[in-house]
């Protein structure tokens, strides 16, 4: 187990890193960088030069990445182009939105995601195992404005039952009336995101699960004359989550993409209307900061789903 | 010859790859002959916010611009932009995935990790950072798409060549001292053609997915018709929550990319099955 964790979270931060080098080397691709922006051609030399020495400026380029790595790992991503704020300060702002949908739409795929598969996988071959695959064809294959904007023309505009965007109702309100406003204002976004990738993790299922039950364990059980209902939930479904799992850790990456077009479409004030927001504004280093915490909350939720991995199987704790 | 045909007949037999063929047929005629289809929208008209008729089958936007028409134009754009896109994924990933295959050892691990490493990064940000900062030009997108498509590309050539490369067959060519490149080229590239065309398809349709997301969220080029760009100008305008409700402008093009994609996964799907047939399902 120790090791195994050990690699998981030395691949992190590899991934990191690899971030990192990419984001610092965007900023090098930028038609001007961020410090010349800042410096005043009015500005005399020694001035100009003073600003240059005070960015790292006047230093080879390996010397600017080590500073830049310096100023990340104290949490300094840079200034706002727009509102001189620092950029780490307005991504915190907006990180546990973003948080709290992810989390939302995990608990809800697995909720009901993997029931489905199992459906399919328990009656494989009928109508309704039919009827499940086409509907996984075109759930993998949907773009996530159109559901956005279909569930806001029901629900919102049609209906008129939900509202059509904003994580609450301003100015916000206190206690119990302030949870069930955001509740009602993150039905329609987390929708939209269970709908986007819950076609994988009933896929993942149902081909797992139809694998687990032909293993002579299964069989075995089978012949003990246990309840059907226990054998499917208590010796199957275990194994059988092992791969959803898996993929669920392997989607966030893509879920995150997806969930940048939702929070637009649905002023959600998370990570990814911020990106939005920036790419009217181009303000580079919010978008770069946005991407790093971004790929840092990947990160950290793939190890996390290691762990569960891990604590699923344990092969992976004996085997290190 | 005959080889060809028959396979050609196993892809007929599976009605949703039928399907999915058939859609890629009209969205790749569609996409050839749209100057004599429709007329490329420009300007402005005054028949403005029209619902469909026999006149704009699809409707008109704000500006009096004929839906139909920007959508028959839009699927041009989109198959640049898939088909540059697979192009730099090829490039890229077809060799990575051969080299870290064949070769193992260092360079195939370091390979390897990295393509690991791009699977998990969330790549939809990462594009967008970097189309905003080069500019996105309809060019500079599919090349940035085309970009971030080759891991996994890279992912099904490295595990196609794995499983070839220890057949004995390439053993017999190694020690008959056939150069390595040749192996490679002749032998291993030409026996995983399957797994790679599949991954092929799939790209096609996920680099339209990218590429409408991208414009949506206006990193797309403004002064060419894509799927994207049409949703773009229709959110902004409040297309979809307005009363009266102008919905033929955002739901034409959505559906069209929900239909550029489906028909590309069903075909990659079907190719897939004829590859790899499963005994029991």
């Amino acid at each position: 187990m120790g090791r195994y964790l050990m690699y998981r979270i030395l691949k992190g931060l590899l991934t990191l890193l690899v971030s990192v080098t990419i984001t610092f080397f965007i900023l090098r691709l930028m038609p001007a960088d961020p410090v010349s922006i800042l410096i005043d051609p009015k500005m005399g030399p020694e001035v100009q030069q003073a600003m240059m020495k005070r960015f790292g400026l006047d230093k080879p380029i390996w010397e600017q990445y080590i500073i830049f790595l310096k100023g990340l790992i104290k949490g300094d991503l840079g200034l706002s182009f727009k509102n001189q704020r620092p950029v780490m300060e307005v991504i915190m702002e907006k990180l546990p939105w973003t948080l709290l949908l992810l989390f939302i739409v995990n608990i809800m795929l697995l909720i009901i995601g993997v029931p489905i598969g199992v459906l399919a996988a328990i009656k494989r071959g009928q109508l309704i195992d039919k009827v499940i695959n086409i509907s996984v064809v075109i759930g993998i294959s949907i773009f996530v404005p159109f559901l956005a904007f279909s569930f806001l023309y029901i629900f919102a505009y049609y209906l008129k039952l939900l509202p059509t965007g904003g994580a609450y109702t301003p100015p916000p309100g206190d206690g119990l009336a302030y949870y069930m406003d955001v509740a009602k204002h993150a039905i329609l976004p987390s929708l939209t995101l269970l709908f986007a990738n819950i076609a994988s993790v009933v896929l993942y299922t149902r081909n797992s699960m139809i694998d687990i039950l032909k293993e002579d364990y299964i069989r075995t059980a089978y012949a003990k004359g246990l309840k059907n209902n226990y054998i499917i939930q208590i010796h199957a479904l275990k194994n059988a989550m092992i791969p959803t799992v898996t993929v669920i850790g392997l989607m966030i990456g893509s879920m995150v993409g997806g969930a940048v077009m939702t929070e637009t479409i649905f002023s959600w004030p998370g990570i990814g209307r911020l990106i939005y927001d920036s790419v009217a504004a181009m303000d580079y280093p919010v978008l770069q900061g946005a991407f790093l915490i971004l790929a840092i909350s990947v990160i950290l939720m793939n190890i996390i789903t290691d762990l569960i991995i891990a604590w699923l199987d344990p092969r992976i704790k004996i085997g290190g | 010859m005959h080889e060809k045909k028959s396979f050609f007949q196993l892809l007929m037999r599976s009605r949703l790859t039928v399907v999915g063929l058939i859609g890629v047929l009209i969205i790749v005629l569609m996409g050839i002959f749209a100057p004599f289809i429709a007329e490329k929208p420009k300007g402005y008209g005054s028949e403005i916010l029209l619902p469909p008729s026999t006149n704009h089958w699809f409707g008109t936007d704000n500006l009096g611009l004929d839906i139909f028409a920007e959508v028959v134009w839009g699927a041009r754009t989109s198959l640049f932009v898939s088909l540059v896109a697979v192009l730099v994924a090829i490039v890229i990933g077809v060799p990575a995935g051969m080299i870290s295959g064949y070769k193992k050892g260092v360079i195939g691990s370091i390979i390897d990790s990295l393509i690991d490493i791009f699977l998990t990064l969330p790549i939809l940000p990462l594009m967008i950072v970097i189309a905003a900062v080069i500019g996105s030009s309809i060019l500079n997108v599919a090349v940035i798409i085309g970009i971030f498509s080759w891991p996994s590309l890279a992912r099904v050539t490295r595990n196609a060549t794995l499983k070839i490369s220890e057949l004995q067959f390439i053993e017999a060519a190694k020690c008959l001292g056939i150069p390595t490149g040749n192996i490679i080229f002749k032998h291993i590239l030409l026996n995983i053609m399957g797994p790679i065309l599949v991954n092929i398809t799939l790209i096609m349709a996920t680099a339209v997915l990218s590429e409408a997301g991208l414009s949506f969220l206006g990193l797309g080029d403004p002064t060419t018709w894509s799927w994207g760009v049409i949703l773009k100008k229709a959110w902004e305008n409040g297309a979809v929550i307005d009363t009266p409700n102008p919905w033929w402008w955002w739901f034409w093009p959505s559906v069209f990319v929900t239909f550029y994609v489906i028909s590309f996964n069903l075909l990659g799907t079907g190719i897939n099955d004829i590859l790899n047939p499963k005994p029991n399902d």
